[in-house]
């Protein structure tokens, strides 16, 4: 009985460490608590049933009645008698705890609270899993099907989660269920009688046993496998910020439907769709505010140091009701309450644009969220794609005397403490104390460095910069001064942040080119960011600082106007040579220009041309990259033959008499040639010979002589040639001598030698033989597998070693004599 | 009769000198042995490298005519020993008889004490007669009744043999065996030589015509450059190399012995000198192999079974062993790399 007993419990644990992955979905542990207790009353009635000898069709009803029971005293309706026994209103209690967590399911983003209904379901799952796998395990002995409902608990955070889950909860899981299968496999070999420790074959009796260590093995690399392939693989990683980012989908958002705002790259999406050739009809909006400001969907107020990030939104259902802004600000601000009518078209994304700030919706269902600090709407499971609705909302209007009155947020308010969090950044912090000098109140300082980003101050508008919002980026964006609304943005906000006043980014739509009436046609062309700051007791201010002549459909606002305003009515001296030739003051009145020729829409700045630089395909490289890789060998062999031919020539140093050879060749006769130098140039030119043979796939035979190689080689291959025949001879008696005598050859050239050899075994070898001689050297590749042959043969020796001397401490080998075999 | 001492003996000559005192020897053997230069060259190398010669082969093709043409090309005393089934150690070393002049005992030299002595049909003695040879070859010394009696240089005992195969005969011991420098084997002449043959020997033996070309004096300067030649460290390597393969080789029960590898090495310093080189070449060791080293060796019950003969099982050894590289480790070397002598896989013992 003990082994079964030992498996049930082993059963129990590996359900608990499979439901691990669900740490991922909770904020906190409670969970874990619960579904522990709820997995030992299971596995107890399994194993007081099995000690009663029950069937199996009992042991299951002593499982369920205990996870029952166990459920009771977890989740008490209040009506149970003696704490877990249950009643009708027991079920009736659990019963709409079923219908709340249904309802919590579509309401809570992850990481959700501790929510009874959700907790009561997640426990009941947990005791679900593991009276299944109890019986599959125990009873039926089939552990490894036992995976399967195991595989379901992991599947809920993977369905949650659509793009990554976090590899260490699967890893806990995997190691879980192997667990199981380990020690469902010794149970079953120790009923068969002794272990097999594979003794007598070079294995010791405390050693594992050959097949147990390679199913171990086999176990650890195909959890790697598990956990390493997925991140191997481009888009299943971040698949959904890459995809956007490359700009290469049809929409920007993700696709399918369902899951979590919170991990949208905003910035990518909106840098990938500024730049796709083609311009996609996205929204249609009508609205009855004479010039509404930007629509508006999403927002990024996490300043990390690599950028701004979106935060994980939390809200209500928006059929809840809408917390309306006037009650909020209270003050002499201008609120008129409008209405607009939204169809999306072709905007993929778990948001809706609505206009600031809505307060009531319709034709939207409960799976649509808002959350009141981001004033975004946003859904779990849902998609923008395809929805009509329609929404009121309150516009706001401040005008400067107001905000200039604001007071300064208390150092302990909430929205000051998180939204003005910067990193440091010092060419950043600098700019800020230089254009915030001197200004008293929040809206001047916020005013100063809206009005920095002026074409006044060199700001010019370019598509072509690079992305990203992180340090480094915002210091090259107000070091360069051009760029996209994305760093106007962002670098606003920094600038905000670093003054110690809240601000964040905002993403949406400008309002276009086309409109008709109160109807206005938006496409990725008009996608936009600005930057939205916080004054007390107002709430959250827009400011656009992108150059508004080269945004089309750009607003600008009595408290942020324009600040390229005068300028536009003076045409600049530049602005005569811009390609177009269009009036530079119609910028923002000629939105076909721009629409279609967004980078060349403000070439007033000047050396727009010079910063756009080429951009060369990836894959160009990539090629370049292969290129070089297969030159190596062909490099490195003629490297090995210039220096080699260095050593083979005769010294310069020593005195060279030139007389005349046979056939009218001049020879170089040399005399007094240092032995050392001498040996070494037969040897470098024997060496040479030799990787010649190889090359030109002449055997090459360590057990001849030099002599004797020499003589085959006249013999077999250079018959016809009279110079190679003497040119090999030579060689091989200069090695020889090189070798074995006590003066080695002076005076004799082996260059010339070398080089007729060469060219007599080139004339004979085929042409294959010789491209592949000249491009990939067979000598050059021997020479590196050698290596590596050598070097792989050596780690495999001391990891053996190491492995040894690790072995001395194994617990198996210090523990073999006292077990009993 | 008192010896120079090598130092008295010089060591190098000049080239040409050794050339022709070589060349004159086997020229005027060849007078009689036609179309074996190769034999014949082996032979002189046997006695500049200070050995002795087993002549082994089938009767009549020229044994006993090579060793005495090699004897009386050179002004020396040569003896000549007839082994017979009842010849006595005696009648070999020597034998102290009491003079009754003198009334004492007398030693009375046996065969060996010469240059040359040339052994005939030496396996038609009994073994106990063989064995007299044996302290005379190794240590050029004979020991009669407590007595050593120093032999001259040069020495060189020529012995001739009928293979063993043949009937009425003592296969030589194996420690006999191991004192003679190399074995060769005559072969047949070729069809030329045999007709040429035919006619010289037709009227008259042309043995008795031959004159001395060269004298021990000469011979001892010969050994003397021959002592001189170079080996480098390279092919010593390779020699020891060689004996120690023909000891590891599974065909074989018993390898060369240490005294093998210092006679392949002298061997070829002589060869090298008769090629005109004052150094030796793994080329000659190659070729010396077999007549130096198959005589010594005794091969494995399968490998006799399978009829491999000792030649072409040190054949095939110097064949497959490969040249030790006095540089750096060749990339053409597959051999694995030198692991302290353990394998990667080699069973783990606590």
């Amino acid at each position: 009985m003990t082994p079964t007993r030992n498996l049930g419990f082993v059963a129990a644990a590996a359900t608990l460490l499979a439901a691990a992955p669900l740490s991922a979905i909770f904020e906190r542990w409670t969970w874990l608590i619960q579904a522990a207790i709820a997995v030992v009353v299971v596995a107890g009635a399994a194993a007081l049933s099995r000690l009663a000898r029950f069937p199996l069709w009992g042991q299951v009803l002593a499982m369920l009645t205990g996870l029952l029971l166990g459920l009771t005293w977890i989740f008490p309706g209040g009506t149970e008698l003696l704490a877990f026994v249950p009643t009708p209103g027991t079920f009736a209690h659990f019963r709409d705890l079923m219908g709340a967590s249904l309802q919590d399911m579509r309401t809570y983003g992850v990481k959700v609270p501790d929510v009874d209904s959700l907790l009561f379901l997640t426990v009941l799952g947990i005791g679900g899993v593991a009276v299944v796998v109890d019986v599959l395990a125990v009873g039926l002995r089939r552990p490894a099907l036992a995976g399967l409902p195991m595989l379901a608990i992991y599947s809920v955070p993977v369905a949650v989660y659509v793009d990554s889950v976090p590899a260490t909860p699967f890893v806990v899981g995997a190691c879980g269920y192997l667990w199981l299968l380990v020690t469902d496999n010794v149970d079953r070999v120790r009923r068969f009688g002794r272990r097999f420790t594979g003794e007598g074959r070079d294995v010791d009796v405390w050693e594992a046993s050959p097949l147990a260590a390679a199913g171990r093995r086999l176990a650890v690399v195909g959890v790697a496998l598990a956990v390493a392939l997925p991140l191997a693989v481009p888009g299943m990683t971040g698949g959904l910020m890459e995809a956007v980012g490359n700009g290469t989908g049809d929409g920007n958002g993700r696709p399918g439907q369902g899951g979590s705002p919170g991990r949208i790259d905003l910035f990518a999406a909106l840098s990938g769709q500024l730049n796709q050739s083609e311009v996609a009809e996205m929204v249609k909006v009508s609205t009855n505010e004479p010039t509404p400001f930007y629509l508006r969907f999403g927002v990024a107020d996490e300043l990390r140091p690599d950028g701004f990030r979106v935060r994980v939104p939390t809200g209500r259902s928006v059929n809840r009701g809408l917390p309306d802004p006037t009650e909020r600000t209270g003050r002499a601000v201008d609120q008129r309450r409008y209405r607009a009518t939204v169809e999306v078209k072709n905007l993929n994304m778990p948001l809706l644009p609505v206009y600031a700030e809505p307060v009531k919706t319709e034709d939207l269902n409960n799976s649509w969220l808002y959350d009141p600090n981001l004033q975004i709407l946003f859904s779990n499971r849902e998609n923008s794609r395809g929805k009509r609705y329609a929404f009121d909302y309150v516009r706001s209007t401040y005008s400067p005397a107001l905000l200039r009155g604001t007071p300064s947020l208390p150092a302990d308010d909430p929205v000051l403490r998180q939204q003005t969090v910067t990193p440091a950044v010092r060419a950043v912090d600098r700019l800020v104390a230089q254009l915030v000098k001197g200004k008293q109140n929040d809206y001047d300082k916020v005013r100063a460095i809206y009005d920095y980003f002026s074409v006044e101050n060199g700001f010019t508008y370019s598509l072509s910069t690079r992305g990203g919002t992180s340090g480094d980026d915002i210091t090259d964006f107000l070091a360069t001064k051009a760029g996209f609304c994305q760093q106007y943005a962002a670098a606003m906000a920094w600038l905000v942040r670093a003054a110690g006043i809240p601000a964040r980014v905002a993403f949406g739509f400008t309002n276009g080119s086309n409109s008709d009436g109160g109807t206005y046609v938006l496409t990725n062309r008009n996608l936009h960011a600005w930057t939205e700051v916080y004054f007390g007791g107002v709430g959250w201010v827009p400011f656009d600082a992108t150059p508004a002549a080269s945004v089309a459909g750009a607003v600008r606002s009595a408290w942020a106007p324009d600040t390229d305003a005068p300028e536009e009515s003076t045409p600049l001296p530049g602005s005569t040579a811009a390609p177009s030739g269009a009036d530079p003051s119609a910028g923002a009145n000629d939105p076909d220009r721009l629409d279609k020729d967004a980078d060349q829409g403000l070439s007033v700045g000047g050396g727009d041309a010079a910063q756009q630089n080429p951009v060369w395909p990836w894959w160009l490289a990539g090629v370049l990259v292969l290129l070089v890789l297969l030159a190596l060998p062909a490099l490195r062999r003629s490297a090995l033959r210039r220096r080699r031919r260095v050593r083979a020539v005769a010294p310069a140093a020593s005195a060279v008499a030139t007389v005349p050879g046979p056939r009218g060749a001049v020879r170089d006769l040399t005399v007094g040639v240092d032995p050392e130098r001498a040996r070494a140039d037969a040897h470098a030119a024997w060496d040479e010979l030799l990787d010649t043979l190889v090359d030109y796939h002449v055997r090459v035979d360590r057990t001849e002589t030099p002599r004797a190689t020499a003589e085959r080689l006249v013999r077999e291959t250079l018959v016809e040639d009279a110079g190679a025949v003497t040119g090999i001879r030579l060689l091989g008696r200069a090695e020889e001598r090189a070798r074995y005598a006590r003066d080695p050859l002076t005076g004799e050239p082996l260059h010339p030698a070398l080089g007729s050899v060469r060219g007599a075994l080139a004339a004979r070898a085929d042409r294959r033989t010789r491209i592949m001689a000249a491009l990939l050297p067979p000598s050059v590749l021997l020479r590196w597998r050698t290596a590596v042959t050598d070097r792989s043969m050596g780690l495999v020796a001391t990891s053996g070693r190491v492995r040894d001397r690790l072995l001395r401490w194994n617990p198996r080998r210090l523990l073999a004599g006292r077990v009993a075999r | 009769m008192t010896q120079q001492t090598w130092d008295e003996v010089g060591g190098l000559l000049p080239h040409d000198e050794f050339r022709a005192a070589s060349e004159a020897i086997v020229a005027n053997i060849e007078q009689v042995i036609e179309g074996k230069t190769a034999t014949v060259r082996l032979a002189l190398a046997v006695l500049l490298a200070e050995g002795h010669l087993l002549i082994e082969d089938v009767p009549g093709v020229g044994k006993t005519k090579l060793a005495k043409a090699l004897a009386r090309s050179i002004d020396c005393s040569v003896r000549r020993i007839q082994f017979t089934p009842d010849l006595l150690p005696s009648d070999v070393t020597g034998v102290s008889v009491y003079n009754q002049e003198t009334h004492d005992f007398e030693f009375r030299p046996g065969a060996v004490f010469a240059n040359l002595v040339v052994g005939d049909e030496i396996n038609r003695a009994s073994p106990k007669t063989q064995s007299a040879l044996l302290e005379c070859m190794e240590e050029r010394q004979v020991t009669v009744d407590g007595v050593t009696y120093q032999l001259q240089t040069p020495f060189m005992v020529i012995a001739t043999q009928n293979p063993i195969e043949m009937e009425g005969t003592y296969p030589l011991p194996e420690a006999q065996r191991d004192r003679f420098t190399a074995r060769i084997a005559m072969g047949y002449p070729d069809a030329g030589a045999e007709l040429a043959m035919l006619d010289g020997h037709g009227a008259a033996d042309p043995l008795n015509g031959l004159r001395p070309v060269s004298d021990a004096a000469t011979v001892r300067r010969l050994i003397g450059h021959v002592r001189q030649v170079h080996v480098a460290d390279a092919v010593k390597q390779y020699a020891v190399d060689l004996v120690t393969a023909t000891r590891e080789a599974n065909d074989l029960r018993l390898g060369a012995s240490p005294r093998a590898t210092l006679q392949l090495l002298r061997t070829a310093r002589a060869v090298a000198a008769l090629e005109g080189r004052d150094y030796v070449l793994p080329d000659d060791l190659q070729a010396l192999a077999v007549p130096v080293l198959a005589h010594r060796i005794i091969p494995t019950a399968d490998a006799q079974l399978a009829r491999r003969t000792t030649d072409a099982i040190v054949a095939e050894l110097v064949h497959r062993l490969p040249l030790p590289h006095d540089r750096k480790r060749s990339p053409y070397d597959t051999r694995p790399a030198p692991n302290n002598g353990r394998g990667p896989y080699e069973p783990r013992r606590p």
